[in-house]
């Protein structure tokens, strides 16, 4: 029978048809060619601009956010104040830029702790039935509260401020990525190469390190950018309502709290800071859409 | 539309003139030059097939070769993507480029479809007789009593008992073989003149299978029924076929009448093909016990794997006191049909599931005895295999750190000539380590999951079903790498089967399993040739067989 092999019928693995031209591309390949045209390019381009102008916002504001110009009260945009001016005589586009730093300041601290944080406590939860069982039951705490009334409660406890802000966002992202990575571990924990690998010593960390830790990256990348962008509509929301930077330090949606009642002498001072919270939100969505068709692409 | 012409009652030649060729039946299907393309791919290429009355007709090749699409193309239901041009004519009527409403009216009237997964082909949520009167009140415009009575002698005509009882069941109340009878009664609610049986019987256990090949073969002599049949397994066509056609690559290779086809196969390819197909032993081997050593390598002490209860399921006992020793070098196989227990024996001898009673000793000690860093070393002298070359290997590993895994796992060092001799020793190119395993095909990553568990140079290799999802010249082989790979290092391996003849080829000893207990255990040669068990008996006389070839 060992004829077979010389059979036309064989499979001749050394001339089997080259196919590493059409292959899969590496993960990371995909990532970036996912964000180099139509939706994940606009979202990354969104983001960007965001991004460049809260880093370079020293430079280009060309008053300090807290300084009082003196006889330009609540002035409509002109060459001097692109967005005009607040009731209390601050240049408004100086705030909205020193506005997104707090608001960068916040994404990039407290998003990805919270996903470190439920990523962790996932791949914990998924080791044994106890922890599950723990860790499950304190996620439907955390999810039983809406986002903004989580803020409100820790506000009340804690006090507001750019923390407060911080820790609603981490823990509102745990759950979600928690969740995420549970279902992963359980997912891959079944897969035939896990058993594999099982059958031949590899333990519990090692299947989660090398198996399923990589099968959930390109998901959380796609929940990260999600996540971002309700981070963004939650700072924004928690400090209009009060609860998160205090003022005089600018940020998005105090600026916008504090434009409310008077936008009929500038209304610039409303649709500076609302058009940058669109073009993130915005942003971080476009970009999660194409990381998430790009995946689907190559699944 | 004319009236139904294949009423039980209705046989002998009608009026129409047959067309050509020696039988005198009429025509029901022609299919002249038929072409189906993808967009970059073919995948027919100019295929002619004529089925007549009364005839059933076989459509084999293996994966890719086209069979299903020409099977598809003749309801009109081939993929959105694909093109098909030629001509397809059933009962007179041009399928290719007619509307959906023209397929309508002959789908299930004149061409019916019986498909290969009888669990999805029947909606779980109605019951067997809902869906036979919804079919037939679909055909025509027949009060619902009347519709039930002919749901009753539909199931009647399949042998299902007690019909009337059996029209309020669910299809879940079903057997796997009760439910590929009431997807054939469907099939024929609409009194069809063709049956297209697409892989029929590949989804059921062998004893069904020769049930349902019973059935087929008894509807074709009573209602006059054409069949036109796709499988991948000669031994089939061999039980049931009047002619086949042999598909390679889209294009017709051989046509020939069954008994010609097999005594004289007439190309290599069909030669080959033909000679894949690992078949049971026709006279009883008196092979000489091969000297394996006394001390077993894995003892099986009585054990017994229960399921316990869960969410109002009861418990289900999988494995119930099985005794097994597996020798150094012996390759023992399990077969047994589902639910047999057969790949639990092979879970519960590594660890993968904790047996509740009896002891697994490997080398002697008891597996659920070892403390953690000790079950870890032990470990290194195992491997395993599984059957679904699709999911065996992590898509994000490239062939190389897939392969080197194991070696890491125990800090060996896993060069890259190692994964190249690795990969040499499953006859794979050197090359192969930088893909991933989206660019292989099945057997390739079969060879890799093989290469994969040989890394450490186990003593114990469990295979489970290694080569079920492959075609049986791929098959082929990986079988005879198996066996030169197990001659090269000497390796034990518990192969897990459902096909006997598999088994037979690659086992020293085999163990016939069923309900979760050995029936019989001994050398092939026997077992299969001579069983003390009727049940055995049974399991062997039901393999469809490949009838033996002249030789020339």
């Amino acid at each position: 029978m060992t004829l077979v092999e010389e059979t036309p019928l064989a499979a001749q693995p050394a001339t089997a048809p080259d196919v590493r031209d059409v292959g899969v591309p590496a993960p990371r390949a995909r990532w970036f060619t996912a964000l180099r045209h139509g939706r994940g390019l606009a979202g990354a381009l969104l983001v960007g601009v965001v991004l460049l102008a809260g880093l370079a916002a020293p430079l280009l504001a060309k008053y300090p956010p807290l300084e009082q110009i003196p006889g330009a009260n609540l002035v409509p945009p002109d060459a001097a104040h692109w967005l005009g001016t607040d009731e209390v005589n601050r240049d408004v586009l100086s705030r909205v830029l020193f506005g997104i730093r707090a608001d960068l300041l916040v994404l990039v601290t407290a998003v990805p702790l919270g996903a470190l944080v439920g990523a962790l406590a996932g791949l914990l939860s998924s080791l044994s039935a106890a922890t599950d069982v723990v860790a499950q039951r304190v996620f439907d705490l955390l999810l039983a509260f809406p986002v903004l009334i989580l803020g409100i409660a820790l506000a009340a406890v804690v006090g507001p401020g750019l923390t407060t802000v911080g820790l609603v966002i981490t823990l509102a992202e745990i759950p979600v990525f928690g969740r995420l990575l549970r279902g992963a571990a359980l997912r891959v924990r079944e897969m035939p190469y896990v058993e594999a690998a099982t059958v031949v010593g590899a333990g519990r960390w090692w299947v989660l390190r090398r198996h399923v830790l990589p099968n959930a990256v390109e998901p959380a990348g796609v929940q990260l950018a999600v996540s971002l962008s309700v981070a963004v509509f939650v700072e924004g929301a928690m400090s209009f309502i009060g609860i998160g930077i205090r003022p005089p330090d600018p940020s998005l949606g105090s600026i916008i709290a504090d434009s409310v009642s008077k936008l009929d002498a500038n209304p610039a001072m409303a649709l500076g800071p609302l058009a940058v919270v669109v073009a993130l939100v915005l942003g971080f969505l476009l970009v999660a859409q194409a990381l998430a068709a790009g995946r689907r692409v190559a699944g | 539309m004319s009236g139904p012409s294949a009423q039980p009652a209705v046989s002998g030649p009608s009026a129409q003139p047959a067309v050509s060729g020696p039988s005198a039946e009429p025509t029901v299907l022609e299919i002249a030059d038929l072409r189906v393309g993808f967009p970059g791919a073919v995948a027919v290429a100019g295929v002619d097939l004529t089925v007549r009355r009364g005839e059933v007709v076989a459509l084999v090749g293996e994966s890719g070769s086209g069979k299903t699409m020409i099977a598809r193309s003749v309801l009109g239901l081939l993929p959105a993507t694909a093109t098909a041009t030629g001509s397809v004519e059933l009962a007179g009527t041009q399928v290719v480029g007619a509307d959906e409403a023209a397929l309508e009216a002959l789908r299930g009237s004149r061409a019916a479809m019986v498909f290969q997964e009888p669990q999805t082909a029947l909606n779980p949520v109605r019951t067997v007789g809902w869906q036979l009167v919804e079919a037939l009140r679909a055909h025509r415009p027949i009060p619902r009593s009347a519709a039930r009575a002919r749901a009753v002698e539909l199931l009647e005509l399949v042998g299902i008992p007690e019909p009337e009882r059996r029209l309020r069941s669910y299809p879940h109340q079903l057997s796997g073989g009760q439910k590929q009878r009431v997807v054939i009664a469907l099939a024929l609610s609409g009194e069809p003149d063709l049956l297209l049986a697409d892989e029929p019987t590949t989804a059921l256990d062998v004893t069904v299978q020769a049930q349902i090949l019973t059935l087929l073969r008894d509807l074709r002599d009573r209602l006059g029924v054409a069949v036109l049949l796709v499988t991948h397994n000669m031994g089939v066509v061999a039980e049931l076929a009047d002619r086949v056609v042999v598909l390679h690559r889209g294009r017709v290779v051989e046509r020939r009448a069954v008994p010609e086809l097999f005594a004289r196969p007439a190309t290599d390819y069909t030669r080959d093909l033909l000679a894949s197909v690992p078949a049971l032993p026709e006279q009883r081997r008196d092979a000489p016990d091969p000297e394996f050593g006394e001390d077993a390598l894995l003892t099986l002490e009585a054990i017994s794997v229960v399921y316990p209860a869960k969410r109002g399921r009861p418990a289900f006992r999988a494995v119930h006191d099985v005794s097994l020793a597996v020798r150094p070098g012996e390759v023992v196989g399990l077969v047994g049909e589902s639910g047999s227990g057969k790949t639990t024996i092979g879970r519960a001898a590594v660890g993968l599931v904790p047996v509740t009673a009896g002891r697994v000793l490997l080398d002697g000690r008891d597996l659920a005895s070892l403390g953690r860093a000790e079950l870890r070393a032990a470990r290194r002298g195992l491997a395993v295999v599984h059957q679904d070359p699709a999911a065996s290997l992590d898509p994000r590993f490239t062939v190389g750190e897939s392969i080197a895994e194991p070696l890491l796992v125990h800090r060996a060092p896993a060069a890259p000539a190692r994964i190249a001799a690795l990969l040499e020793s499953v006859r794979l190119p050197a090359a192969y380590a930088a893909r991933r395993p989206g660019e292989l095909s099945g057997g390739q990553r079969q060879r890799v999951a093989l290469a994969r568990a040989l890394a450490l140079a186990p003593r114990l290799v469990i295979a489970d079903e290694p080569t079920s999802a492959l075609d049986v010249s791929v098959q082929a082989d990986v079988l005879a790498l198996f066996d030169d790979l197990r001659r090269e290092l000497g390796f034990a391996c518990l192969f897990v089967s459902h096909d006997l003849g598999v088994v037979d080829r690659v086992s020293d000893r085999v163990a016939v399993l069923r309900d979760g207990e050995v029936l019989e255990l001994g050398a092939p040669g026997e077992v299969f040739v001579d069983p003390r068990h009727e049940y055995t008996r049974a399991l062997v006389d039901a393999v469809p067989r490949v009838p033996a070839r002249a030789t020339s």
